[in-house]
C-alpha cells in the first residue's frame, strides 16, 4: 500500500516484480516486468485536465473526455523533470496505488525502475528519491537516464543489419548514439555498452510543446485565435505536420504569389496543402485531415449542401515550417544549433575513433520521431557534415514513444539492474545523498 | 502584452500612411540606409514614425524574446487546477521531507536559480558554500568508502539523510568573510525555504565517483523481447552485407582485431568481409581514425553528468554561419520586405497591408 513504511524490508532476495515508469512531461509509459513477462506499457497522460465545464480529469481519466475545447492542463513535469510532486503524487496514486487504480501496485513488494531526463538538478533528483522511498515505500529502486535504457534493445534489428537468423543479441548494445526528441526538449546521448558518455550529452530546447505553441501562433495570426485550444492544435500538429526534405521548394509551392496573381501551385495545393476539419465538440471529437479542396469547390459544396457546419483550416507552409524549428532553430529567433549540429557538437568532445561507430548507429526516439521524414532529414544533414567515407545510419524504432520503456524493461531483467538498484533499507541506512551519488556513478567500467 | 500577434484581418484596402514604404530588404546595412531620411522636411514630418535602425531592431529583439517566452510556456493562461478532494481516501501521514516536497510550489526556474546560486558560491568561496550547505540542513551521510568529505566542496555535496530534523536550517551563514557570510546566508535562505537538498556535486570532477560501485562489463546474452520493425535510413545500403556496419563498415580491409589492444569494447571477431577487387585501390582506402585507449574510454564512461545549463547546446562557429532566414510575419513565405516602423518582415504588398493593421495597433500611427 501507499507509504508502506512498516512493511518488511527488502531482504537479500530482490522483488520479483518491477514497475517501469518512463515519466514523461506529456505521458507516462508504465508497465510491470517479471522474469517471465514484459507488459505492454500503458500510455497515461501525465496531467490534471479541466474541461470547459469545469470537470477535472486525472491521468488516464482523460480518455473519458469528449470535448477538448478550451481544456486546460496542469503538468507535474516541467522541462522534462518532475517539479510538482503534489500533482505527480495525485496522478501516480490514481494510476498505481489507489484501491481502484488501473495498474495496482504494491510498492513494498516491487522494484521501481524510473527513467529520467539527462542533466537534471540534484535537488529535483533528491526529491524524487525521497518520494519513492519515504512516501511510496518501494522495496527497491533505480533511477537512470531514459536515453541510456534504449541501449538495452536489439539495436541492430532496428537497422535491419544483415546477420544470421536468430542471432544471439548481447545487451546492452555496444555503441549507440541516441536522439530523444520529446515534449520538453531534444537530447543527444552517446552510449557505450549502456553507459552514457555524460560529457557529450547535449540538449536543444525544442520539443513537442514548443512546436505546438508555434503552430498555435501561426494559426492565430493567419486564421483564428486557438491559444486556448492547444490540445486541438497538438492533434493537428501530430496529424498534419512533416519534416521537409526540400524546405525552399516546399515554401515556394505554398506561396500565394504577388498581389492579384495567385500562383498555380497555391490554387491546386501542390500536394502540400491539406484541409484540417476541426472538432465541433458535438459529433466530431477529434479533428480530421483531408485532401485540400480548392476554395471554389468547397464554396460550391457549401451552396449545394446548405449551411456548412464544418470549421476547416487549410494548412500550407505550417505543415513543414513547424518541425523545421528542430533543424533550424534560428527560424524562430532561437540561438541554438539545429539537430544535426547538436549531434556534431556532441561528437566533437569525443575521440574521433568513436565517431564511425556512433554515426552508424543513431537511433531516434520520442514522439517527434513520428514526423514523416524526420530520420531522412537528420541523415541527410549529418552526411553533409562528415567525411565522405563515413557511414551514417539513422533508425527509428517501431514505436519511438515506448522505446525507452521497453529498453528499461530489458534493463530490469539484466544483471546490471542488480548492480545499480538501491533497497529501501540501504536508503534508510545511508541516506538520500548516498543514493544520489550511487546513481550518478553508474555502472563504472571494469574492475 | 504579447498576444501571439493576433490581429484583425484587413479586408479593405488602406492607403499608405507616411512612414510606410515598400522597402526591398537585402540586408541590415541597406535597410538602414533606406531608412535614413535624406530630406530634412520629410524627416521632421516623420519624426514620430521614422525610427533609427537600432530602434527598429530593438523592437524586433523585444518581440522575438517575448515570442520565445510564449513558445516556452506550458499554458497560454495561468491555470490553477487544484487537486480534487478525495472521498474515502485516508489522509496519509507524511515524513517531514515528503511534507516539504509536497508543499513546494517552486517552478523549475526557481530550482535552477537556486542551483546556479549555489554553484556560483562554491566557485568563489567553497567554505561559504559548505557553510551554506550545512546551514541549509544538509547532512552528508558517510558511505561505506568514506573517501569523500574531506574538502569543503565535498562536504557540501551531500543530501540529507531521511531522518534529518526539519529545523536544521536555522544556523544561518557562518562564512569566513562578511561577503561570504552574506552569500552563504542568501544561499542558505534559498535552500531553507522549502527544500533542503543540495546539488550532489558542487564542484565538477571533485566527487569520488568510484565509491561503492561494483564494476564488471561483461555484457549478458539475452533474448530480444521487443519487436522493432521501425524505420531506417539507407546510407548503409550500398554496403549491405558487411555485417554490423559499425566499425567494419568504414574500414573494409581492416584485419580481425579492431579496436586493437582494447578490452572495453569487444574486438571484431567475425571473418573479414569478402574481398573486393577495389580493396587495394589507393583512392578507395579509408583512413581509420585511431581508436581511443581504454583509459580514454574509461574516463568518458565514468565522467559525471554536466549541469543542466552546461548540457544546453550553444551556438558554435558553425551555427553562426547559418543563413539568417527571415519569413513573412503574415503568411510565412520569405520575408523580403521590411516594415520601416517596427522592422517586421513581410513577403509583398498583400501581406504588408495586413501587417500594417497590426503595427498600428501595437505602435500607433
Ligand atoms: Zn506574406
Ligand atoms: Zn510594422
Amino acid at each position: 500500500m501507499v507509504g508502506g513504511r512498516k512493511s518488511r524490508s527488502a531482504g537479500p532476495v530482490p522483488p520479483s516484480t518491477t514497475l517501469i515508469l518512463d515519466n514523461g512531461a506529456n505521458t507516462i509509459k508504465a508497465g510491470f516486468v517479471t522474469d517471465e513477462k514484459t507488459d505492454e506499457p500503458r500510455v497515461i497522460p501525465n496531467c490534471l485536465a479541466r474541461d470547459r465545464h469545469k470537470k477535472v480529469y486525472i491521468g488516464s481519466d482523460l480518455e473519458k473526455c469528449k470535448d477538448f475545447g478550451e481544456i486546460s492542463f496542469r503538468r507535474p513535469v516541467e522541462k522534462g523533470f518532475v517539479v510538482n510532486w503534489e500533482a505527480q503524487k495525485e496522478i501516480w496514486d490514481h494510476e498505481f496505488f489507489d484501491d481502484k487504480a488501473p495498474q495496482k501496485c504494491d510498492p513494498s513488494e516491487t522494484r521501481l525502475v524510473l527513467a529520467e531526463q539527462p542533466n537534471s538538478l540534484p535537488a529535483l533528483q533528491s526529491h524524487c528519491d525521497q518520494m519513492v522511498f519515504e512516501e511510496f515505500g518501494f522495496a527497491s529502486y533505480y533511477r537512470g537516464i531514459g536515453p541510456a535504457f534504449n541501449a538495452y534493445q536489439d539495436v541492430q534489428d532496428m537497422f535491419r543489419t544483415p546477420r544470421a537468423p536468430d542471432p544471439i543479441v548481447e545487451l546492452p548494445a555496444e555503441v549507440v548514439l541516441l536522439v530523444d526528441s520529446g515534449y520538453s526538449h531534444t537530447t543527444v546521448t552517446p552510449i557505450l555498452q549502456g553507459r552514457p558518455l555524460h560529457p557529450a550529452i547535449r540538449r536543444l530546447d525544442v520539443g513537442g510543446k514548443l512546436m505546438t505553441n508555434y503552430l498555435t501562433r501561426l494559426l492565430s495570426v493567419r486564421h483564428f485565435d486557438m491559444r486556448n485550444d492547444t490540445y486541438i492544435v497538438n492533434e493537428m500538429k501530430e496529424a498534419a505536420c512533416y519534416v521537409s526534405l526540400d524546405f525552399k521548394g516546399d515554401l515556394e509551392k505554398t506561396w500565394k504569389g504577388t498581389r492579384g496573381e495567385r500562383r498555380e501551385s497555391y490554387l491546386t495545393g501542390a500536394g502540400i496543402a491539406k484541409d484540417y476539419v476541426l472538432p465541433d465538440s458535438h459529433t466530431r471529437f477529434h479533428g480530421v485531415v483531408r485532401d485540400y479542396e480548392p476554395a471554389a469547390t468547397s464554396k460550391a459544396r457549401r451552396l449545394a449542401g446548405g449551411v456548412s457546419t464544418e470549421d476547416i483550416i487549410t494548412l500550407r507552409n505550417e505543415r513543414f515550417a513547424v518541425p523545421e524549428v528542430l533543424f533550424h532553430p534560428p527560424d524562430i529567433g532561437m540561438r541554438q544549433p539545429g539537430l544535426a549540429d547538436l549531434v556534431m557538437q556532441s561528437l566533437s568532445v569525443l575521440p574521433v575513433g568513436l565517431w564511425p561507430g556512433l554515426l552508424a548507429n543513431m537511433v531516434v526516439v520520442g514522439g517527434n520521431a513520428l514526423f514523416d521524414n524526420f530520420i531522412q532529414r537528420l541523415q541527410t544533414e549529418i552526411l553533409e557534415r562528415v567525411p565522405d567515407d563515413c557511414i551514417v545510419r539513422v533508425a527509428r524504432p517501431a514505436n519511438p514513444i515506448t522505446s525507452t520503456y521497453y529498453g528499461a524493461a530489458n534493463f530490469a531483467k539484466h544483471e546490471h539492474v542488480e548492480k545499480l538498484a538501491v533497497t529501501k533499507q540501504e536508503y534508510e541506512e545511508h541516506g538520500a545523498g548516498w543514493v544520489a551519488r550511487r546513481f550518478a556513478a553508474g555502472l563504472g567500467v571494469d574492475s | 502584452m504579447n498576444n501571439f500577434g493576433v490581429i484583425e484581418l484587413a479586408s479593405t484596402k488602406t492607403t499608405h500612411a507616411p512612414g510606410w514604404a515598400y522597402v526591398p530588404d537585402t540586408g541590415p546595412s541597406q535597410a538602414a540606409a533606406a531608412l535614413a531620411p535624406t530630406n530634412r522636411k520629410r524627416a521632421a514630418r516623420n519624426n514620430q514614425n521614422t525610427l533609427s535602425y537600432s530602434d527598429v531592431s530593438a523592437r524586433q529583439d523585444v518581440k522575438i524574446r517575448k515570442e520565445l517566452e510564449q513558445l516556452d510556456k506550458d499554458t497560454h493562461k495561468d491555470v490553477n487546477i487544484p487537486i480534487p478532494a478525495k472521498a474515502g481516501r485516508v489522509q496519509q501521514k507524511h515524513t517531514p521531507n515528503v511534507r516539504k516536497i509536497l508543499q513546494s510550489q517552486k517552478t523549475f526556474a526557481n530550482h535552477l536559480d537556486d542551483y546556479q546560486a549555489l554553484l556560483a558560491l562554491a566557485e568563489t568561496n567553497p567554505a561559504a558554500a559548505a557553510a551554506a550547505a550545512l546551514a541549509a540542513g544538509v547532512n552528508n551521510p558517510v558511505s561505506k568508502g568514506g573517501g569523500g568529505g574531506t574538502t569543503a566542496a565535498n562536504s557540501a555535496s551531500g543530501t540529507p539523510a531521511p531522518q534529518q530534523p526539519p529545523g536544521g536550517a536555522d544556523k544561518g551563514g557562518v562564512g569566513g568573510s562578511k561577503r561570504s557570510a552574506a552569500a552563504a546566508k542568501r544561499a542558505a535562505a534559498a535552500e531553507a525555504k522549502n527544500k533542503k537538498k543540495q546539488p550532489a556535486q558542487v564542484e565538477k570532477g571533485r566527487r569520488d565517483e568510484q565509491e561503492d560501485v561494483e564494476m564488471t562489463d561483461a555484457p549478458q546474452t539475452e533474448e530480444p523481447t521487443t519487436e522493432t520493425t521501425g524505420e531506417v535510413t539507407g546510407a548503409e545500403k550500398e554496403r549491405e552485407g558487411e555485417g554490423e556496419g559499425e566499425r567494419e563498415g568504414v574500414q573494409p580491409q581492416q584485419p580481425q582485431s579492431y579496436p586493437r589492444d582494447g578490452t572495453i569494447l569487444s574486438a571484431y571477431q567475425r571473418p573479414p568481409p569478402p574481398s573486393h577487387p577495389a580493396d587495394n585501390d589507393p583512392l578507395l582506402v579509408s583512413r581509420v581514425p585511431p581508436f581511443p585507449t581504454d583509459d580514454e574510454l574509461r574516463a568518458l564512461m565514468t565522467a559525471p553528468p554536466l549541469s543542466y545549463l552546461d548540457a544546453r547546446a550553444a551556438w558554435g562557429d558553425e551555427e553562426r554561419k547559418y543563413p539568417a532566414r527571415t519569413f513573412c510575419d503574415v503568411c510565412g513565405y520569405w520575408g523580403r520586405v521590411r516594415c520601416i516602423k517596427c522592422g517586421a518582415r513581410v513577403c509583398a504588398l498583400d501581406c504588408l497591408d495586413v501587417h500594417r493593421e497590426e503595427c498600428i495597433t501595437r505602435y500607433g500611427l
